[in-house]
């Protein structure tokens, strides 16, 4: 919420007079920043404001409402960055609720279709399943438990997202789900590759427990997850085969960054990591796989294993460089100075690698309050803010909290590559714009013809399979592509070649036995009652409701000639600027207000 | 298949419809064949982008030289398996479609591409491809810039970005690339009585922060392309299999068909997809195919509807992958790798000279023959009509590539 709305609301509320938005102080941080000393001078109680802790709350956290701006803004600063990391809670939120999808047998899970047929030839059975002793199809009931459990672990990953999201609104410690956030970012892992829905829960769980916790502990954690290892490659990366792909990526995203390593640091780490492996949801290393000879990595060598390997990845004042400058450009703004970046990495080494402490010099300082209005809020931020703005009591199951923002860019547990999510502009493209809007539409009218994602398969072919499957045709039939004769591509063509089983099949049969099993999302919609909101800032007319909007929801301010439209439009529409006269009929105008304010270029601003 | 075209494509076999046939569909002027050799005014390039470093020994594989079965012991394709070439490269097994393209002269192998001293990082390759400006930084996508030469500001949208988010590659100074992957995101919704606030956001404001003066250009951008492109998506039918894995080249066709303004589509098979370092065989023989199948099923419909002549295309990957084969029957980053160009106007065939196998440098990696933007400055100059040297900011032997 920026300045000028805010003053504009305390107008409102208490009659004060207009103060003139940009005190010196944010340009003053703005010198400190660019000679990269000062970076973390405190910003003084005196200076501390409404407009302060509105922004405190909005990048610290997921943004607040007017009330809970008010509180805060009452504290010091000192108290309140206290409060917002080290807060203590009564509130017992609920845990996770996973359904019943285990089975004798998927553990460990094969590599692939092929590889599952293949073992099921082998050994007469795979995934728990028997092959038949005769007749058709025999591994039918294997190739549909594969398929069962990727769908399965797909749509549970879903109501993980769901009940992760719905934390995020529903928390007193949004801090805590910011830096887990962050961390499922950095140490990016996807469901699409891990396909275990309990190994990308258990290592949400510690970003949720150790995220503000010491780095050095959640790097080692981080890095013996079974969801960063299976992601990784790590179980293929034994003595006298080192795999390189662990080792590249703890350097490159997790620690270092490009340019500070060779691809001979590489290789000798690679050595030191083999052995790493997991058996179920618990890290193992076995030591007949690991290569206990001499490593050199970055100057230093010795007979590392990996553990060591990390210590001497964080004696590296690039690796404290590299992790400060991630947390900035998360939490202030995107752009900083060599000397900024280099002070931050000390301060980052000076507490020892524990974030929290760190995290509390950054958001006292007065260059973090002078970075308002300087983010492009990111898909989950932004669908995150938008209901904890409207005030709603837990996470509406419509719109789809995964389809939206995966549609914007950033599904929670699919970050797109192992770089995780890029930032700032590279959330916006013009359709994703237009998406973010058509969100805030359907939160606000709800949509009558919405399928539910985790009952309805999204695949044509799939569904059609079915509709033939229905009418009693034979499974060779009911799967035969439909491209006419002669004309079509080679994939279609590879897709049925194994008379065994039958894949098509299979992938319907795994979606119905999943649908089986996976709890349902509660479809609700967003109780939110935007007149209410009114009658709370004690609006009177069509000026008041868009003022007390403006200040609810923007942080930067819209020209003086966009907010006439809006209030001439609100009062076209009511037929009165009298917002008493119109209470019993403006609930209807007023969301669409909402939704052309928070569809808004300057709404994509935090 | 691609969805968007199920319900027609059934509809089309219901009446008997064959390829060839679908001309019912199209506008009569849509449909009309071209001369060959339009003016570079109304060519078209297509950037397909294979993400997360394609092999490109088991792409193009060099059969004829034993050291490639020697560093691919079990990765090693037979020769009688492949689809040959000549007497020393043959394609995967997994390309029918690429092999009858270069059987129709409308294929261009160019041989190890890469640049002097190469990152082994798919994000740091990746975008000094995009850049084309490997070893040193730049804000803008040679796309981008190819844009900025070609088109004056303000004609409309000259570049489409097929993706969920903007590629460096098409980010310019003077044009915003219109952005999408779902086309139906582009339609604002909103009722009658809002919908001219809703589409007012993007108007003009002098002297805006910078992030906000980003956000409105890309609200305009929307505004402007939007209904076209969804409407025209959504109405494309097509009687081509483009293949089980959908890819975006079927919405590029359809904007093709649709004479929509833009000249350069960028799209990409993404998600670090050709990163292959375990149990490479299947997957990457899945994704050769899925490629070849939409990228020859592209100028199959580019045909039907009289506009292959107007079309290229480049393909390429951030890297090759290490000859030598890892011990998970897998490969690690590498250097060196082909690019292809597709199209009737392409000079089909085998251009640069072919990596030497026999001396892999101090990393145990190829050494490039041909500097990526030799590839490039050839389709700015030869198909583009643009200036490579202004757009790539020196000069660059181009091959001849094109006819």
């Amino acid at each position: 919420m920026g300045q000028r709305q805010l003053v504009t609301l305390i107008l409102v509320f208490c009659g004060l007079s207009y103060l003139p938005p940009g005190s010196a102080q944010p340009r003053q941080a703005a010198a400190d920043l660019a000679s990269g000393r000062g970076i973390f001078t405190e910003i003084s109680p005196q200076a501390w404001n409404p407009a302060l802790a509105a922004h405190l709350l909005e990048r610290a956290g997921f943004g607040g409402t007017p009330e809970q701006i008010e509180a805060m803004a009452k504290r010091t600063p000192q108290a309140a960055v206290r409060q917002i990391i080290f807060g203590e809670t009564q509130q017992k939120l609920a845990a996770f609720d996973p359904s019943p999808i285990d089975a004798p047998g998927m553990d460990p899970f094969p590599p692939s279709r092929p590889a599952t047929t293949e073992a099921a030839k082998r050994n007469g059975r795979a995934l728990g399943i028997d092959v038949k002793p005769e007749g058709t199809r025999r591994m039918q009931p294997v190739t549909n438990q594969f398929f069962y459990w990727l769908r399965s672990s797909q749509l549970e990953t879903g109501r993980l997202g769901q009940w992760w999201a719905n934390r995020m609104v529903v928390t007193d410690q949004p801090f805590v789900e910011k830096m887990a956030l962050f961390w499922h970012g950095h140490f990016a892992t996807s469901e699409e590759k891990v396909r275990d829905v309990r190994k990308m829960q258990q290592q949400l769980t510690l970003y949720q427990t150790k995220g503000l916790g010491n780095f050095r502990t959640l790097l080692i954690e981080a890095a013996q997850e079974p969801a960063m290892l299976a992601y990784l490659d790590a179980g293929v990366n034994v003595k006298g085969a080192p795999n390189e792909n662990f080792a590249r990526e703890i350097m490159e995203l997790f620690t270092l960054g490009i340019g500070h390593y060779g691809e001979l640091d590489i290789r000798e780490a690679a050595r030191a990591f083999t052995g790493w492996n997991f058996k179920g949801l618990k890290f193992e290393k076995d030591l007949s796989k690991h290569d206990g000879g001499t490593k050199t990595v970055l100057g230093r060598t010795g007979p590392f294993d990996g553990g060591q390997v990390i210590d001497i990845l964080l004696e590296q004042p690039q690796t404290a460089e590299f992790i400060a400058e991630k947390l900035y450009r998360y939490f202030v703004r995107e752009q900083l100075t060599v000397d900024a970046r280099a002070s931050l990495g000390r301060l980052l080494r000076q507490k020892n690698y524990d974030i929290a402490p760190f995290m509390e010099a950054l958001l006292l300082s007065r260059d973090f309050y002078s970075a308002q209005g300087e983010h492009i809020k990111s898909p989950v931020e932004l669908a995150i803010g938008t209901y904890r703005r409207l005030g709603v009591k837990s996470l509406p199951g419509m719109p789809d909290f995964n389809a939206t923002t995966g549609g914007l860019g950033q599904r929670l547990f699919y970050p797109p590559t192992v770089a995780g999510w890029p930032s700032g502009r590279s959330w916006i493209t013009p359709s994703a714009l237009v998406a973010r809007g058509n969100f805030v539409r359907d939160i606000l009218f709800p949509d009558i013809a919405f399928i539910p994602p985790d009952r309805y398969s999204p695949d044509p072919q799939i569904r059609e399979v079915a509709r033939r499957i229905n009418r009693g045709d034979e499974i060779s039939r009911a799967t035969a592509p439909e491209a006419i004769p002669g004309e079509q591509s080679m994939s279609i063509q590879m897709a049925d070649r194994d008379e065994d089983f039958n894949t098509r099949y299979a992938s319907l049969r795994g979606y119905q036995l999943a649908i089986q099993k996976v709890k349902p999302i509660l479809r609700d919609s967003a109780s939110v009652e935007i007149s209410d909101l009114m009658k709370q800032a004690q609006a009177k007319t069509c000026d008041d409701a868009v003022d007390a909007l403006l200040a609810r929801f923007l942080t930067v301010p819209i020209s003086a000639g966009q907010r006439t439209e809006l209030v001439q439009w609100l009062r076209r529409e009511l037929g009165t600027d009298q917002l008493k006269i119109a209470e019993t009929y403006m609930e209807d105008s007023l969301r669409q207000l909402v939704h052309i304010m928070l569809s808004l270029p300057e709404y994509q601003l935090g | 298949m691609n969805h968007y075209f199920s319900p027609n494509r059934r509809r089309l076999i219901e009446q008997g419809l064959v390829a060839g046939l679908g001309v019912p569909f199209m506008h009569k002027s849509m449909a009309q064949s071209r001369s060959p050799g339009a003016s570079s005014k109304e060519r078209i390039l297509v950037v397909f982008e294979l993400s997360g470093g394609n092999d490109g020994l088991n792409t193009v594989v060099p059969y004829g030289d034993d050291a490639y079965y020697r560093l691919r012991p079990k990765l090693g394709i037979a020769r009688d398996k492949l689809r040959r070439i000549d007497d020393r490269f043959g394609f995967h097994p997994a390309m029918a479609g690429f092999e009858r393209l270069y059987k129709d002269g409308q294929l261009a192998v160019v041989h190890g591409c890469g640049y002097e001293r190469p990152s082994f990082s798919h994000f740091q390759s990746m975008a000094w491809w995009q850049t084309a400006s490997p070893n040193s930084g730049s804000q803008n996508g040679w796309i981008g810039r190819l844009a900025d030469s070609l088109y004056a500001p303000g004609v409309a949208t000259p570049v489409v970005n097929i993706d969920a988010a903007q590629s460096l590659a098409v980010a310019g100074t003077k044009h915003t690339p219109l952005v999408f992957e779902d086309p139906s995101a582009l339609i604002r919704q909103g009722e009658a009585a809002s919908q001219a606030l809703l589409t007012g956001v993007a108007q003009n404001h002098t002297s805006l922060p910078e992030d906000l003066a980003f956000l409105r250009a890309n609200a305009r951008s929307a505004t402007d392309g939007a209904q076209a492109i969804g409407e025209a998506i959504a109405r494309y039918k097509t009687p081509v299999d483009y293949g089980i894995v959908p890819t975006q080249l079927p919405k590029v066709a359809a904007l093709i068909a649709a004479q929509h303004s833009a000249r350069i589509y960028y799209a990409s098979y993404r998600n670090n997809a050709f990163d292959t370092h375990v149990q490479q065989a299947d997957v990457h023989s899945r994704l050769l195919t899925y490629c070849s199948d939409a990228i020859s099923a592209f100028f199959k419909d580019m045909q039907r509807i009289g506009r292959a002549q107007d079309c290229s295309m480049l393909v390429f990957s951030e890297f090759g992958r290490r000859p030598r084969e890892n011990n998970n029957r897998g490969t690690d980053h590498g250097t060196a790798g082909p690019m292809f160009l597709i199209g009737p106007g392409v000079r089909g065939g085998l251009h640069g000279a072919p990596v030497d196998l026999n001396k892999l440098n101090e990393t145990d990696n190829l050494t490039h023959t041909v500097d990526f933007r030799q590839v490039y400055a050839s389709v700015i100059d030869q198909w583009m009509g643009g200036d490579s040297r202004a757009v790539l900011g020196k000069g660059f032997d181009p091959l001849k590539l094109y006819t």
